[in-house]
């Protein structure tokens, strides 16, 4: 009996320490909606968060989204629609149910995402199934000729939260960036600095507010020319 | 043994002599069957009273009327049972439809699946074109999706989406004017009513002459 308590204690200490080193996400004011707590764990969210995603059945549910992310979620290099491949599963989730819930603004991924479309199983398989997803190298450059500012400015004001080579992280709902489109990883950014993206953290808007276009353009560039996977 | 036991095995045996019996009084009733057959009677109503508008074989020539031949059996299934339903509304269909009973939407829809579909064709090779863009890669500024993602790269569609290819460009048409108004309604998700919401006229006459060259 001693034995198989010790085992099973053994068991959960992995579980125990991954959740410990995750903590809970930052709760501070989002910018761009007012009052809005940024990744506020709230119903949905959490439903498709606990869900156990079926990444064979997210491969079928995402074939209306491939319309617009073409197969695999590999996205279009002029940065119309991202690269969702190999993005984590609980990124997809939040934004997928920020979305919908109106809070990040998208109006063109509105219709697709809406609750009679998916269901909060259905966001948790499509989340499994991209996440399993090869990242390849084939993502969209930026021009290449300011890079070597650009990854001084990542390094001091990026690196902290996505990681040295853009891997984000997924326990803290952090975007993969490596492998990403550039003109989409410069959209984004973009919004973001204007306060037009709507769910973005606090600390991000913090950290790339005083950017000009040139330093955003410049900090795309590099992300886009990190190492892909 | 106890007592249940034997009984079981007695009834058992019983029943091996029952069914031997009506086996043997089947043969003749077997034998003469084929001779008797009537047609298939759901096979009837498809070259009787569907056939009016959709041709027996499921090629319609009238370009108001869709063709059904190959299409999805699990579309055919679905759109018969919501115009018998009220989901989906048509005048035209409406009179014909009293013929149709709940019990038939399945093998009828077998029946039309199993149809070879005939060579569409285009009368408009330039618009065709622009229209192969949009059915391929969308509008991306508009926010409209390829039609290849769900109907399939040659519009044949697959167990959840209908095929396409090779439709009359003017039944095409009439469906996408159609979910843009709300007039059809029964699309999943109203994804249909969405994205026709998102096309122009232009869009839409292009996407459906495309169409009806695959």
């Amino acid at each position: 009996m001693k034995t198989r308590l010790l085992v099973v204690s053994l068991l959960a200490l992995p579980v125990l320490a991954s959740c410990a080193e995750s903590g809970p996400p930052p709760r501070a004011e989002e910018s761009g909606h007012g009052g809005q707590v940024w990744n506020e764990m709230e119903g949905e969210k959490l439903q498709a968060l606990g869900a156990a995603g079926d990444a064979a059945r997210g491969a079928i549910t995402f074939e209306v989204c491939e319309g617009c992310h073409r197969n695999g979620g590999a996205g279009r290099v002029n940065g119309s629609y991202p690269r969702l491949a190999g993005q984590h599963a609980p990124v997809l989730i939040k934004q997928i149910t920020d979305i919908r819930a109106g809070r990040r603004t998208n109006h063109k991924m509105v219709p697709f995402s809406g609750a009679d479309v998916i269901g909060a199983q259905d966001i948790a398989d499509i989340a499994a199934y991209l996440a399993a997803q090869p990242v390849t190298p084939d993502n969209g450059r930026g021009p290449g000729d300011d890079i070597e500012r650009g990854g001084q400015l990542y390094a001091r004001d990026c690196a902290t939260c996505h990681g040295e080579f853009g891997k984000g992280a997924a326990a803290r709902f952090y975007p993969r960036l490596s492998g990403q489109h550039y003109l989409y990883l410069l959209r984004e950014a973009r919004a973001i600095r204007n306060g037009e993206r709507g769910n973005s953290n606090p600390e991000m808007v913090q950290a790339i507010k005083a950017y000009s276009d040139a330093d955003l353009e410049a900090v795309s560039d590099f992300v886009s020319r990190l190492p892909p996977g | 043994m106890s007592a249940a036991r034997r009984g079981e095995a007695w009834f058992g045996r019983r029943d091996r002599r029952v069914r031997g019996a009506s086996w043997f009084m089947a043969v003749p009733l077997a034998c003469a069957a084929p001779a008797l057959a009537a047609p298939d009677p759901v096979e009837t109503l498809a070259t009787t009273v569907c056939q009016a508008c959709h041709m027996s074989d499921g090629n319609s020539v009238v370009p108001q009327f869709p063709k059904l031949a190959g299409q999805q059996a699990t579309y055919l299934e679905k759109q018969l049972a919501d115009f018998l339903e009220g989901r989906r509304r048509n005048e035209v269909m409406e009179p014909f439809l009293s013929q149709v009973k709940a019990r038939d939407i399945k093998e009828l829809a077998a029946y039309y699946a199993a149809q070879v579909p005939g060579p569409g064709v285009v009368l408009d090779p330039e618009l065709a074109e622009a229209g192969r863009r949009i059915y391929e890669d969308g509008n991306e500024g508009a926010g409209v999706p390829g039609c290849e993602a769900c109907h399939q790269l040659q519009g044949e569609g697959n167990v959840r989406y209908p095929r396409l290819a090779g439709q009359h460009q003017a039944y095409t048409i009439q469906e996408m004017l159609d979910f843009r108004s709300g007039q059809r309604a029964n699309d999943k998700g109203g994804l249909m009513r969405r994205i026709s919401e998102r096309l122009t006229d232009e869009e839409i006459r292009a996407v459906a002459e495309y169409i009806a060259g695959l």
